[in-house]
């Protein structure tokens, strides 16, 4: 089940870019301009982490969509959504991440793929990273973390 | 320092979650996502967590009566369970449970059991703690923002 993008507010959104850029808020939340609007799909069973993660990247501009589970992931990255960033989590319905992550590299996606998950071993560490994800970050996503990769797909 | 006795109280309330170790820095991101637009979000939040986590709890409790244990799928459980947890910031929850996992993995059905029962203490009181700071902060009202101006 593929979800809505979270709503916004679009003609506050649309006056942020029309100014030049969009501006992050908080002390804690680091603040950045975007240049671009990017895109990214957020693959989590769990509700309260992808409506978190989705949160986060859109406080950042950043265009998102939400599944919770595999099987929607891959058929849609199959249909040819193309997205800058895909956030993917360990364990998933259907089929586990690490198994998510192996069909999508072998559709040819090339995009930025994080995987985001509760702390697990070294070893299922370098599977993940062997298989083709970019970055391993321990949950939550934050915007330490998060940030370096949206300046550099931002072309910061 | 807040002159509304109110806020002075919710000031000290949410103070007080983090002093005694509820809640860790991931609770004040959840705050700093709030906005005009999402007045409510971080009630919203832990209301979702609390309802979706809830689930995962019987599935645990239901796998701990079933003998011998299937610690791949308590550990998987917890796995969920402490990602999310860890999500909206409740910090001792999130360390009773890398505690389960660590008894999981080295097979120790007792101290699954045992840091469970803790685990759902923690849970238990944090939900508590956090509803009396959410109606709280309801009653309180929402404080007031400068606006960035055009």
């Amino acid at each position: 089940m593929a979800h809505t993008l979270p709503s916004s507010d679009q003609s506050s959104d649309q006056d942020k870019w029309d100014s030049g850029g969009l501006e992050c808020k908080g002390q804690l939340l680091i603040k950045i301009v975007m240049r671009n609007r990017l895109t990214a799909l957020v693959v989590d069973g769990d509700t309260t982490c992808w409506v978190l993660e989705q949160e986060l990247l859109h406080s950042y501009g950043v265009q998102t969509l939400g599944v919770d589970n595999s099987r929607d992931a891959v058929d849609l990255i199959a249909s040819d959504a193309e997205f800058n960033l895909i956030i993917i989590e360990k364990i998933l319905p259907v089929l586990n991440g690490l198994e998510v992550t192996r069909q999508i590299c072998e559709i040819g996606v090339r995009c930025k793929m994080l995987e985001v998950t509760a702390c697990s071993g070294e070893s299922e560490r370098q599977a993940f990273l062997a298989f083709g994800v970019d970055v391993f970050i321990e949950k939550p996503l934050d915007p330490e973390h998060l940030v370096p990769i949206l300046r550099e797909l931002d072309g910061q | 320092m807040e002159r509304n006795p109110m806020r002075r109280q919710l000031a000290i309330m949410r103070q007080s979650l983090f002093d005694q170790g509820h809640v860790d820095e991931q609770f004040v991101q959840l705050e700093e996502l709030q906005d005009d637009a999402n007045p409510n979000f971080v009630e919203e939040v832990v209301t979702l967590y609390y309802r979706d986590s809830a689930r995962i709890i019987l599935n645990i409790e239901q796998a701990l009566e079933r003998k011998p244990f299937d610690f791949r799928k308590l550990d998987a459980y917890m796995h969920q369970f402490k990602g999310s947890s860890s999500s909206i910031g409740a910090k001792k929850v999130k360390a009773e449970s890398t505690l389960f996992r660590e008894y999981c993995k080295s097979g120790n059905g007792e101290g699954c059991m045992r840091s469970f029962q803790q685990l759902k203490k923690e849970y238990a009181t944090l939900r508590k703690k956090l509803g009396a700071y959410f109606q709280l902060a309801r009653q309180a009202g929402p404080v007031e923002t400068a606006s960035r101006p055009k």
